[in-house]
């Protein structure tokens, strides 16, 4: 009757017309049919990615079990670049070069960049021309920059010894001694990258629910404990975001050193990526280079592993 | 044009069931409401129809072709969003022509048919605008325009109502209607608001937790609800359900509960006889409160006592403590009744129902 | 801009803090003492505003410092750009040109490849650019609004590689574009001094396909699957309604992915061995101790290649710095 009908109701019309497995097949091709409409849209960036950088990726781990130059035949030794890398006193340096680099770099730009972010805070006159002007370095490619510093702080004509020479000084050797050399190094890195960081503090910041520090500022807190207790406590996931990136950033810290003092002294400036790119390149030492290609990703993965798990730890402990 | 119709249709996301085992036949150029709360499944059957998810069993024919593997773009349904989802980048005439132009359609053409859709629905005066620059209202007709400009098989509406305001909705709710008649497409009415599923559908289907519980012209399953669930869900307040035992004494039958009884008289009820003893046991009596009187407390009816009176104009609503349960009894608004009046709530037979155990009701005619 | 409204505001609140202890003050005296705190009231507020005015002194003082040594060394190379080499060297020294001279510009264009080199920037970084953008979009969409099998493998193997940096990967890449240059036909495109093996490992990196993914998911769903029921196949719904909405974000995509491209200098080093493909920061660099440096004309070189973007910046900078934010995942 047309009344009321409920479910399942054995009605003619309600009988199914295809058989299980008649709906399983063609199901399955209805969905093949619809996923192959993917393969379009995919396949242009897939085949780049896999080509360029997935396969690169794993052609490398392979190749840091093999030797052969560029050029001469490969063959499979094994651990034997690994453990000759472990040896290797040369990448010790550059592992220890950058290590120090990116301590004293990543700390030296994070404090300041808070420091001047909380400026720019509090003091909003005129922050947008401060904001551009300290994020002017970034525009100028790496090389480019490293080049300007030049002009600062070489030993004969750089500004810097000439104002000290002006007032009598003797003047310093910024590139030519160690560890000179790699401050100077730490001192454009930092120059470059304060302005980002800025920005991206000024940004965490200024999230910060105004309310809560309203809320702050009525229960009678100091400036620097609202800081302290509000302001940073928020920042915090920004803050281990920021770190992973900062890490693997500097970790590749090239460019300067190739411009600045390719390595010199005596290895004061050398870097793993610098260390990477001499091997492959100029003695073609493939094997190392490759071994210690592999070391890098391994590490920077670890570091992002490491600060993410330190987070977590933190957290669970605050909770 | 066509007739839909859904075969044991089951939908499952992971482990829950959106959609179980529903059937159900929507005639050409019928209206059908699909009403239930939210989350009852109804958006995932429209969303069936449409393509937008795929079965994990049964079957939905279209015109008499089957659609389950058929892609939503090959179905000729079209679509009313809650959220009327126009393209905020077209504008107004661009929204209504992009499903012909997307069929390819001659410029000239798809001029006149916007033109025609636009005049239906009076917009013809925003054709310039883009969406950001319209009222709800006019978003609407805007989304039913571009539903309607391509003719389409089967019209699928989701909550079309729900973002306008009170005033507008009742406005819209009878044009919509108007619509319905006047270009006679199928079409499935998705709603949780029973008001407009009683004024819009010339069949309502209930549904709860994916299955369906009752479907039938809205007067019917308003006065003769199939389930518990459609019985409260249905009408405001909801039907009245009191707890009882259904006995047989000397072979007549009676609905017993502390301090009262009922002799339930199958042919006045409605009921089978062998349903009644199928059912024998706990039941729930269950009367809508228009078909509650209350009496003196010397006459026959259920005993309670009077908790709270609600005028609301054209009727007062009267709270009566049965035992556990509050019946509410609509009352004529000049009523008499005070707070802690001992009363019986009275009856006819006739219009109560009994729910079995298993929610359903007992009165014959209604599937089981 | 934000200056105006928000010194009054820290006013109102500095007020609203001492008004505070004000009236707690006169809770625990006497109700007459009011006079009193109103006097004292004043003098902290006095006080407050004098020690508002050195900190703010000192805070512009030290921004202005910070301004001082960002935009410095390159407003410095004015001075070398303009002066011949042997001035470097003069003491006392000369830090305004006394007698400017074009003359380490004539060297860089008539000595140098340098317009050659701008052009190969150009073609490389604007043809990364729009690898990036044409590949990511692409398959963000796919990503985000698609469904085949190994949608999620796939995409997590792709984002799984977003923390390789180029360098770690830079011997490898180039052998594989070298084996693949020695391969008939498509070796005469993907080469080591070719564009296309200039261009395609430089448009790897899936943080754009990361980044649209994100932002076709902040589309309402609605608009894709409404499309969907107007009839549209899926590349008609990409190009006609994801793609124009998807524009802002393109944008900033774009921008970042020109900043990285045009600065990079590892990856061009390697892959182009000669002047026909090389870039310009490879080409300034190899004037750095060609023979014996010739420190004019490598200023000349950095000043004449950061005045062009300096002003894009500046007409743009809105945009740069959205960019830099949105890549701040990369970088």
């Amino acid at each position: 009757m047309e009344g009321s009908v409920a479910a399942g109701a054995a009605e003619e019309w309600a009988e199914l017309t295809l058989s299980p497995r008649q709906y399983r097949q063609r199901a399955r091709r209805y969905r093949a049919r619809t996923s192959r409409r993917a393969i379009g849209f995919l396949a242009p960036y897939t085949a780049i990615w896999a080509v360029f950088l997935a396969f690169p990726v794993g052609w490398g781990v392979w190749l840091s079990f093999n030797t052969g130059g560029i050029l001469g035949t490969r063959q499979f030794v094994g651990f034997e670049n690994w453990t000759r890398a472990w040896g290797d006193t040369e990448i010790r340096t550059a592992v220890r070069n950058t290590a120090v680099y990116m301590v004293i770099a990543i700390a030296v730009v994070f404090g300041l960049a808070i420091f001047l972010a909380s400026l720019l805070n509090k003091h909003r006159r005129g922050s947008n021309f401060f904001k551009l002007a300290l994020y002017f370095p970034l525009l100028a490619p790496p090389i480019l920059g490293a080049m300007m510093w030049f002009f600062m702080v070489h030993f004969d004509f750089g500004v810097l010894n000439l104002i000290l020479r002006q007032f009598g000084g003797a003047g310093i050797n910024y590139l030519g001694e160690n560890p000179n050399a790699l401050l100077t190094i730490v001192a454009v890195e930092v120059w470059r990258g304060l302005g980002f960081w800025v920005l991206f503090y000024l940004a965490g910041i200024q999230a910060v629910p105004e309310e809560l520090l309203a809320a702050g500022r009525i229960d009678g807190a100091k400036a620097w404990r609202r800081f302290a207790r509000i302001t940073v406590p928020t920042l915090r996931p920004l803050l281990l975001f920021a770190l992973v990136v900062a890490i693997i950033f500097n970790a590749q810290l090239f460019d300067s050193v190739q411009v600045l003092t390719e390595g010199g002294p005596a290895l004061g400036t050398a870097t793993v990526v610098w260390f990477i790119f001499k091997r492959m390149f100029a003695f073609q030492d493939t094997g190392l280079a490759f071994a210690t290609s592999v070391g890098l990703l391994l590490v920077i993965l670890a570091a992002t592993l490491l600060s993410f798990w330190a987070l977590a730890k933190r957290q669970a402990r605050e909770a | 044009m066509a007739e839909v119709i859904l075969r044991q249709l089951t939908k499952r996301f992971g482990a829950t069931t959106a959609v179980d085992d529903v059937s159900l036949r929507i005639p050409d150029g019928e209206l059908l409401v699909l009403l239930g709360p939210s989350g009852c499944g109804k958006s995932t059957i429209l969303r069936l129809i449409s393509g937008l998810e795929d079965a994990t069993s049964g079957e939905i024919a279209i015109d008499g072709e089957l659609v389950n593997f058929k892609d939503p773009t090959e179905r000729n349904v079209a679509m009313v969003f809650q959220n009327y989802a126009l393209y905020p980048h077209m504008s107004v005439s661009k929204n209504i022509a992009f499903p012909l132009e997307t069929a390819r359609m001659p410029k000239p053409k798809v001029r006149d048919a916007v033109a025609r859709a636009a005049e239906m629905l009076e917009i013809g005066d925003l054709l310039g605008r883009l969406p950001e620059q319209l009222s709800g209202g006019q978003r609407q007709r805007v989304a039913l325009a571009r539903a309607i400009v391509r003719q389409p098989l089967v019209f699928l509406m989701d909550e079309p109502l729900s973002n306008l305001d009170a005033q507008l909705r009742v406005q819209t709710r009878l044009e919509l209607t108007a619509l319905h008649e006047r270009l006679g497409i199928t079409t499935v009415y998705v709603t949780h608001d029973q008001v407009e599923a009683m004024t819009m559908g010339r069949r309502i289907a209930v549904m709860q937790s994916g299955r369906l519980q009752q479907v039938g012209a809205p007067v019917d399953v308003y006065r003769t609800p199939a389930t518990t669930f459609v019985a409260t869900f249905m009408g405001a307040p909801p039907m009245n359900l009191i707890d009882g035992e259904l006995r047989a004494d000397d072979g007549r039958w009676q609905f017993v509960r502390e301090g009262y009884s009922l002799d339930v008289d199958p042919a006045v009820m409605g009921i089978e006889p062998a349903a009644l003893q199928q059912s024998a046991g706990p039941v729930r009596l269950g009367v809508r409160p228009e078909h509650l009187t209350l009496a003196e407390p010397a006459a026959a009816g259920i005993p309670g006592i009077v908790q709270f009176l609600e005028p609301v104009g054209s009727d007062l609503f009267v709270s009566v403590g049965v035992g556990e349960h509050r019946v509410q009894v609509r009352m004529p608004p000049d009523a008499k009744a005070e707070r802690e009046d001992a009363v019986r709530v009275s009856f006819d037979p006739a219009r109560s129902h009994i729910f079995g155990s298993d929610d359903r009701n007992l009165r014959a005619g209604l599937a089981r | 801009m934000t200056a105006g409204s928000a010194a009054p505001e820290r006013d109102l609140t500095t007020d609203g803090a001492a008004t505070e202890r004000d009236m707690t003050a006169s809770d625990d005296g006497q109700a007459d003492s009011f006079e009193l705190d109103r006097a004292a009231f004043e003098a902290a507020g006095r006080r407050r505003r004098t020690s508002d005015r050195v900190r703010r002194i000192g805070a512009y003082a030290t921004l202005s410092l910070f301004v001082v040594i960002s935009v410095g060394p390159a407003l410095y190379l004015i001075s070398p750009a303009f002066r011949d080499s042997v001035s470097l060297f003069a003491y006392p020294p000369e830090w305004i040109p006394r007698r400017p001279t074009l003359e380490n510009y004539r060297f860089l264009f008539r000595n140098t490849e340098y317009i050659r080199w701008g052009v190969n920037t150009a073609v490389y970084a604007t043809g990364v650019t729009l690898v990036s953008l044409v590949t990511n979009s692409l398959a963000a969409y796919a990503f985000a609004r698609l469904r085949f099998p190994g949608r999620k493998v796939l995409f997590f193997l792709i984002l799984s590689t977003l923390m390789i940096p180029v360098a770690a990967v830079l011997a490898p890449t180039y052998l594989t574009v070298r084996t693949i240059g020695g391969w008939p036909l498509i070796g005469d495109w993907i080469d080591l001094d070719t564009y296309g093996g200039l261009i395609l490992p430089s448009a790897v990196s899936p943080l754009g396909v990361f980044m649209m993914k994100q932002f076709i998911e902040t589309l309402p769903g609605g608009l894709y699957e409404a499309a969907k029921l107007d009839g549209a196949s899926e590349w008609r719904i990409f190009r006609k309604i994801v793609l124009p909405l998807l524009k802002p974000a393109l944008v900033v995509l774009g921008i970042f992915v020109f900043m990285i491209t045009w600065a990079s200098y590892l990856w061009p080093l390697v892959a182009a061995t000669g002047d026909d493909y090389r870039v310009l920061t490879v080409g300034i660099q190899s004037l750095n101790g060609q023979f014996v440096t010739n420190w004019g004309v490598m200023g000349a070189a950095a000043l004449l290649t950061i005045v062009p973007v300096t002003i894009v910046f500046l007409f743009f900078q809105k945009w740069f710095v959205q960019a830099s934010m949105a890549g701040a995942l990369k970088q």
